[in-house]
Formats: structure tokens, sequence, C-alpha cells
């Protein structure tokens, strides 16, 4: 039974009045030292909106981890078929692909600004490492899946390899793509500012950074609720776009 | 009415398809030392327009005798011929399942597609082989609505109930209309009263076109209702043992089936070759 509207409202307004009364408590208790009062972060934000820091350095986070997400994404996603295809392959591969998945990908990031410099490159290559390993096992997980019966049941209707992978095989891994998705996207944006933390100019990871060190807290808590916002608002864009690519689950009759 | 093939004269029409000396055996694992003969020396024939019923008890290695016609599975030993052609022996080194789409294959559960609604089920193999043209449709229009589906095309599958997916799942194989249509208790997950509607159906949809139908069941009146002859299979592994000519006239009234004359005697001879299968206790 779905609970009513009106109770999750006020539910929801309860809850947030709630945690801005402890922010507020906290404040309080603590000092501007290390809890920045909510008004102090709104006068932040108003500032660096009007200054254009706010759009630029949210448009600079968001274009790495875009591109690292898509290429990482891609590669994740294409790979496992490719795999698939040639028995025994996977197998082979599995320890390397063990071990790359055991490197501490954090730890890469250094490496890869000395390799890529500090521009753009690294972050998209550090984003999509971190992506293409979530996309990667998930697919290959979702391909597993896959119903037997059904693949053979359809060749014997003479479904060639192409049709095959377009009416059995891509709506089984689907589900599988879209739950690493929601685990991939958020991680793609840390994984941007962290690499923005080590060495960047602009970006949401270097306000953060230099914030810390000028010991403006106001600044740090201002630019980690505005990555907050940002993973919020790009997850419920994920939301929309996979309620409508797996419609046939959510049919009007008889759906669940 | 009743009697066993041996003493009626043989059939002289070619076979359009042959299953000669067949083998299964599956390999040895888990612990089980040797290998499982499922199926050994397994022949039989069927001539075009045939519609034979294969009773056998449950484990005889019916799915698996199906699953070999229609290349999902590979034999051990022996040969399948279509139309006089060899088309899978135990040289043959790569499956082709449904041999070119000449062989349908409906199984136990319904494999549709739960992401593609009915008609586009029901569509799908014509499209795949190049054959959706307006003739096509409208058959298989014709087929959806002699089935009882007319009205559920824009359905997906989980919003139909599982006499309606065995229905979509036959008529999507005989929309593309393959020469020989192998059945694996298509009906065995349903209840007795639907069943009895899907023979009904099945027999309605065949009389259109006498397909060449090779229908599995562990039923006896199933396997009396719907045949023109039903194989008795051995328990593994499995062969044919025994055969049984029904001469029931067509069209059947499958509510009435039970009180035509000589079916209790059918069933009976039928019931007792099987019961001599009955697992020996030690």
């Amino acid at each position: 039974m779905k609970p009513r509207t009106g109770i999750v409202v006020a539910g929801r307004v309860l809850l947030g009045a709630g945690l801005v009364g402890l922010w507020t408590l906290a404040h309080r208790l603590l000092g501007d030292q290390f809890v920045a009062g909510l008004d102090d972060i709104a006068a932040r934000l108003w500032e660096i909106g009007a200054s254009g820091v706010l759009v630029r350095d949210i448009g600079v986070t968001l274009l790495e981890a875009g591109i690292g997400m898509v290429v990482g994404g891609a590669a994740g996603f294409a790979l496992p078929f490719l795999i698939a295809r040639v028995p025994g392959l996977e197998v082979a591969l599995r320890p390397f692909i063990a071990a790359a998945m055991g490197v501490p990908k954090l730890a890469l990031a250094p490496l890869l600004i000395l390799w890529f410099g500090i521009g753009l490159l690294s972050k998209v290559v550090f984003v999509a490492l971190v992506v293409f390993f979530l996309l990667f096992f998930s697919t290959l997980a979702g391909i597993r899946s896959a119903d037997g019966r059904l693949l053979a049941v359809a060749r014997v209707l003479g479904l060639h390899e192409l049709m095959l992978l377009r009416e059995v095989m891509l709506p089984t891994t689907l589900p599988f793509v879209f739950a690493s998705l929601k685990v991939a996207l958020p991680r793609a944006i840390s994984a941007a500012v962290v690499a923005e933390f080590v060495a960047a100019d602009t970006g949401l990871g270097s306000y953060i950074q230099n914030a810390m060190s000028q010991a403006d807290t106001v600044g740090v808590f201002t630019g980690v609720i505005v990555v907050t916002v940002v993973v919020v608002v790009v997850n419920a864009v994920l939301d929309r776009t996979q309620k409508r690519a797996m419609s046939w689950r959510h049919s009007a009759i008889g759906g669940f | 009415m009743l009697k066993p093939v041996s003493d009626i004269a043989p059939d002289r029409a070619e076979p359009l398809l042959e299953v000669r000396d067949l083998a299964r055996t599956f390999g040895a694992r888990d612990g089980r030392a040797a290998g499982l003969n499922v199926i050994e020396g397994l022949s039989l024939a069927v001539t075009e327009g045939e519609f034979v019923t294969v009773a056998g008890p449950s484990g005889s290695g019916k799915s698996t005798l199906l699953n070999m016609i229609a290349q999902t599975d590979r034999p051990t030993a022996g040969t399948i011929r279509l139309r006089g052609k060899t088309i899978m022996d135990a040289s043959t080194s790569t499956l082709t399942p449904g041999w070119h789409c000449q062989i349908g294959y409906v199984t136990q559960e319904d494999n549709l597609l739960p992401w593609r609604r009915l008609e586009e089920n029901i569509l799908l193999p014509l499209r795949a082989q190049r054959r959706l043209d307006d003739a096509a449709r409208a058959r298989a229009a014709a087929l959806i609505d002699t089935a009882g589906l007319a009205g559920f095309e824009r359905f997906y599958p989980h919003e139909l109930s599982g006499g309606m997916r065995k229905r979509a799942s036959l008529v999507r194989t005989l929309a593309y209309d393959p020469p020989v249509i192998l059945m694996d208790e298509p009906f065995g997950a349903l209840d007795a009263q639907t069943r009895t509607e899907l023979h009904a159906d099945l027999l309605r949809l065949w009389s259109l076109r006498r397909k060449t139908i090779i229908f599995v069941t562990h039923d006896i009146t199933e396997a009396i209702a719907l045949g023109d002859r039903v194989l008795v299979l051995s328990r593994a592994p499995a062969r044919v043992i025994d055969e049984f000519r029904v001469d029931l006239p067509r069209p059947r009234d499958i509510d009435g089936l039970i009180a035509a004359p000589g079916f209790a005697r059918l069933y009976e001879s039928i019931r007792q070759a099987l019961a001599r299968q009955a697992p020996r206790r030690a």
C-alpha cells in the first residue's frame, strides 16, 4: 500500500527542519571554525553565484565527470559483450581484471597528474578508470544472467546474432547497467572532485581545496553542499531515464 | 479401434522427419562415476501432416529428445533426417537451432520476451526471417483471433494469464509456419479447465493447416486427445517401446472424449504400457 502523499510531505518537512536545527545547534556549540553557519553559507553561495565562480566550477567538474563517465562507461559496457563472444577469454582475463580492480584508484591520482598534466585530461582518465570497473563487472553479471532457454528458443525462431543482441541481451543487461550507473554517476563526480584536490586551478574540488588551505570553513562547507546538490540532481535525471528505458516493467495494467 | 501398429499395414509414405538410433549421454560429473544414459537407440518416424504424441514417464528424456531434434542439444550418437536429408548426426560440428526455421519448438515455459508486447512477440520470428509483409501480418492477426487473443495485442506478457501466454507462444510458432513443430508439455503448468480449452484451441489451429507435430507429454488423456498416433517411451535410457494408433474421428470433441467409444480401452492399454516402466524397487 502506498503511503498518503500528505504524510510523506509532512514527514520530509519535519525531518528537514530537524536537520537544520541540529546543524544550527552544532554551529552554536562548536563555533565558526568547525561548523559554518547556514547564513554564512547562503551568503557565500550568493557571492560566488553572482561572480560566476559557482557556474564555472560546476561546469568544469561536470565536464570532467561527464567525459570520463562516457568514455569509461562505454568501454566498461562494451568490453563484456566482446569478451563473452570468445569462449575462455573471460576466464583467461579474470585474474588480470581482479588485480586491476584491486589497485586503489585514489592512489593513482598523483601519478595520473604526472602523466597527463593538471588540466582536463588527467581528471577524465581518472574518472574513466573508476567508472570502467563498475560498469564492466555489472554488465558481465548481466550477460551471465541471460536465460539460456530464452536464447535457445530465440535462435530456433530464426534470430541472428545482431537481433539476439538487441532483442535479448541488451534488455537482459539493462537493469544491471542502470543499477551500476546509480553507483557510478555519484562516484564519477566524486572522482573528478578528488582529482581536483590533487592539482587543479578550477572546479569544485579545487574550490574546496583552496578554501581548506586558507582555513575558510564556510568555503569548504559551501563546496561540499554544492557537490551534494549536483549529485542529487544528476541522480534524479538518471531515475527518469531509467523509468523510460524500462517502461515495460511499469505499465498501467497489472504492473509492479 | 485399437491395435498395436505392427498389426497394421506399414505406412508407405516417405517420412518427413526420421530419428534413427538416437542416443544422448550426459557427462560424468558431480561425483557421478559414469555418464548418464538418458536416451539410447531411440528411433521414430513422422509423416507429413501427422500429429504424433509421445508419452513417457517423467525423467524419461522427452525434453532431451525434442532438444536434439530442434538442435538446441547434440546427440551422442544417431541420425536425424528431414525429408530424407541428414540434418544432424554425431559428426555434425555446429548446431543449427530450428534448422533454418524448418523446425518450430514450443517449450514448457512460454519463453516470450518480457520486454515486448504480445503482438511484437508473435511477429518477432517473421521479422527476424525478413518475412513480415502484409500477408504475414494478416495471417498472424487471424491466428491471434482464433486463439482468443484479439484485443490483447498491446499487452506485455506479465499482464497476461498463464493460459494466454501459452496461446501466444503457440501462435508465435504457428505464425511463421515451420513444416515441423515440436511441443514439450506446453500446457503442463495449467489448471485442468484451461488445459482442456487449450487442447481445443490447439486442435482448431492445427486443423487450419495440418502441420506435422511431435507433442511430448506424460498425460495419457492429453496424448490420446491430440494425437493420430501415441508413442510410448521407456524409462531412461529412453527408446520407443510401444505405439498406438488413435482412430478417434476428427474434429474431436475434447470435452466428450472420455465418453467416446474406444477411449477407455486405448487409455488402459497405454497406461499398462507405461506401468510396465514403473521403477523397479529393491
